[in-house]
């Protein structure tokens, strides 16, 4: 054995390539998904090995997790437009000027992204209704639901593995649904059922509360230094302590934590903090990013305070994004800045996307379901 | 086992051409392969790595020297004088010089990242891969990666058409 792998390593072929395996489980499996939708067309092996759903899993779980950016100035034009933040970041050493990239482009305006998970994106349209769409597979395809239901958050019902999502809804009591009874409800993408109703507690500290967290099988939402919990499986609301810090703050997922940035007064520096002992529910300060207020003002404009998210980028690092006047600004965790964007109508949401290809049964039943067509441009 | 100075594990990693490599214990176990092997007791002597020449073991080696974390084999990048951020900046500019190699080597280097499981490593080396094959047309990855093509024209198409957003 000794004596072939000697040869081997002594008489390197010309034409070397990599063996299949590595390609597809080392290459292919990290690529962006529209790179990995073209090389389907290489040849018929990569496209049986890249349609499989372990493959598709793994892929999912290696793309990164992208900032989601709404895009207003293509509105008057006839569109509007999800936009994310290009990937990796400039290697330079000076702060480049870069362009966003579009996530997924409408014929028609929508109205409000309310949530994200696994790929997938929860909008309402401007007629009104509330659709899924993933800007990967370019999915598209209307929910079930009367007016009058505000989604508060999506998962997927685990720990089944069917690939059953569900959707919270929260219903007030108005005269759009004059039959229902008022409170939160759960939607089954694809069950065909209509909302069922879960109860009604607390119903008006989470309206309003975008951009809710999934972490171990809960949904998160930071409200007046509270945190609000669902459980998905006992489907029960509770309270969590958020970290004592003033100031508001949003939550996200870093390095398989539960972690708060909050703005603290005034707006020149964010504090993060990590959920050290998640079921415990104690916080620790990780630390503060202090952003150059005073020069990033002079030099792009005036700061916008609503317009400022944290994230965990897909190096492990923080980054946070802030609109300063027409730019919006990439400072990383040092208050260094990383880049800027001159983009006028665009504006961070609380909400990720973090790419996948894997399909979905429930997709094709849902009504109004199309691949690729109208409102996709 | 081996040991050189005071505190320091010493480990032996043998290339199937012949070559022993003396590493500390911390900088071998960068590769999650081979810290499976030392936590299981499999290392008392030395460690045979199959398929990996000396050239690529000796770089893979060099590269998990550079980026063991703590005080480590790398005095210089491990002074406690250096702020983190400037650490990480001297990482990635010393990365993009130990990158500067060919096909070839490259694609070796990715299989010994693979196999030893050592992640940065295997980021580093397929990330040129991996751009290559975003930006290059289907003739050139196939070229880029000796694939061949064993599709009939009219079924190249057919993908073509159910992707077609990607090749916009």
């Amino acid at each position: 054995m000794a004596d072939t792998a000697r040869a081997r390593a002594r008489a390197p072929s010309p034409h070397r390539s990599l063996p299949e395996e590595i390609t597809i489980w080392e290459i292919l499996v990290r690529l962006p998904p529209k790179s990995l939708l073209r090389c389907r067309a290489v040849c018929p092996a990569w496209r049986r090995a890249t349609s499989t759903r372990d493959f598709l899993l793994a892929h999912h779980a290696r793309q990164p997790t992208l900032p989601l950016l709404d895009d207003l100035s293509s509105i008057g034009y006839g569109g509007h437009s999800l936009d994310t933040i290009p990937i990796p970041f400039p290697l330079e050493h000076q702060a480049a000027t870069g362009r966003l990239q579009s996530v997924v482009r409408f014929d028609d305006a929508y109205l409000r992204l309310f949530a994200s998970c696994d790929g997938l994106l929860l909008l309402s349209m401007a007629n009104g209704y509330l659709v899924l769409c993933n800007p990967a597979t370019r999915q598209f395809a209307r929910l079930p639901l009367r007016s009058g239901f505000i989604p508060l958050g999506m998962y997927p019902h685990s720990p089944t593995g069917t690939g059953e999502y569900r959707l919270l809804l929260y219903l007030s009591s108005s005269k759009l649904v004059p039959d229902a009874q008022a409170g939160y409800y759960i939607l089954s993408v694809g069950s065909g059922q209509l909302p069922r109703h879960i109860g009604c507690r607390d119903v008006e500290r989470l309206i309003n509360t975008f951009g809710s967290v999934i972490f171990h099988g809960s949904l998160h939402w930071h409200r007046h230094n509270v945190i609000m919990v669902f459980d998905t499986t006992t489907e029960l609301f509770r309270e969590m302590s958020a970290p004592v810090a003033p100031g508001p703050a949003n939550l996200f997922e870093m390095d398989g934590m539960l972690a708060a940035s909050i703005f603290t007064d005034p707006t020149t520096s964010i504090d993060i903090w990590i959920a050290q002992d998640y079921a415990n529910e104690v916080w620790a300060f990780k630390y503060r990013v202090n952003l150059p207020v005073a020069e990033l003002t002079a030099q792009f404009g005036k700061i916008n305070k609503r317009c400022c998210v944290v994230f965990a980028s897909w190096d492990g690092h923080v980054l946070v994004l802030a609109k300063f006047g027409d730019w919006l600004l990439q400072v990383d965790m040092d208050g260094k800045l990383v880049a800027s964007f001159h983009h006028r109508g665009v504006g961070p949401t609380q909400n990720r996307l973090k790419q996948s290809l894997v399909q979905h049964t429930f997709f094709p039943t849902l009504e109004g379901y199309v691949v690729n067509a109208s409102p996709f441009i | 086992m081996a040991t050189r100075e005071a505190g320091k594990k010493m480990i032996m990693l043998k290339s199937p051409d012949g070559m022993e490599f003396e590493v500390e214990e911390a900088v071998a176990m960068e590769s999650q392969t081979i810290r499976k092997m030392i936590e299981d007791d499999c290392a008392d002597t030395a460690i045979l790595i199959p398929n990996i020449n000396s050239k690529i073991l000796s770089r893979v080696i060099e590269y998990c020297n550079k980026h063991v974390p703590t005080t480590g084999a790398t005095g210089a990048a491990a002074s406690d004088t250096v702020a983190p951020a400037a650490l990480a900046e001297d990482l990635k500019i010393w990365d993009a010089e130990f990158i500067k190699v060919n096909r070839a080597t490259r694609f070796d280097l990715i299989q010994a990242a693979s196999y030893l499981n050592i992640k940065g490593l295997l980021d580093l080396t397929s990330q040129t891969t991996i751009d290559t094959i975003s930006d290059n047309s289907l003739e050139e990855i196939r070229s880029f990666l000796s694939t061949k093509n064993d599709y009939l024209p009219e079924e190249e198409q057919t993908i073509r058409r159910e992707n077609q957003w990607a090749f916009q």
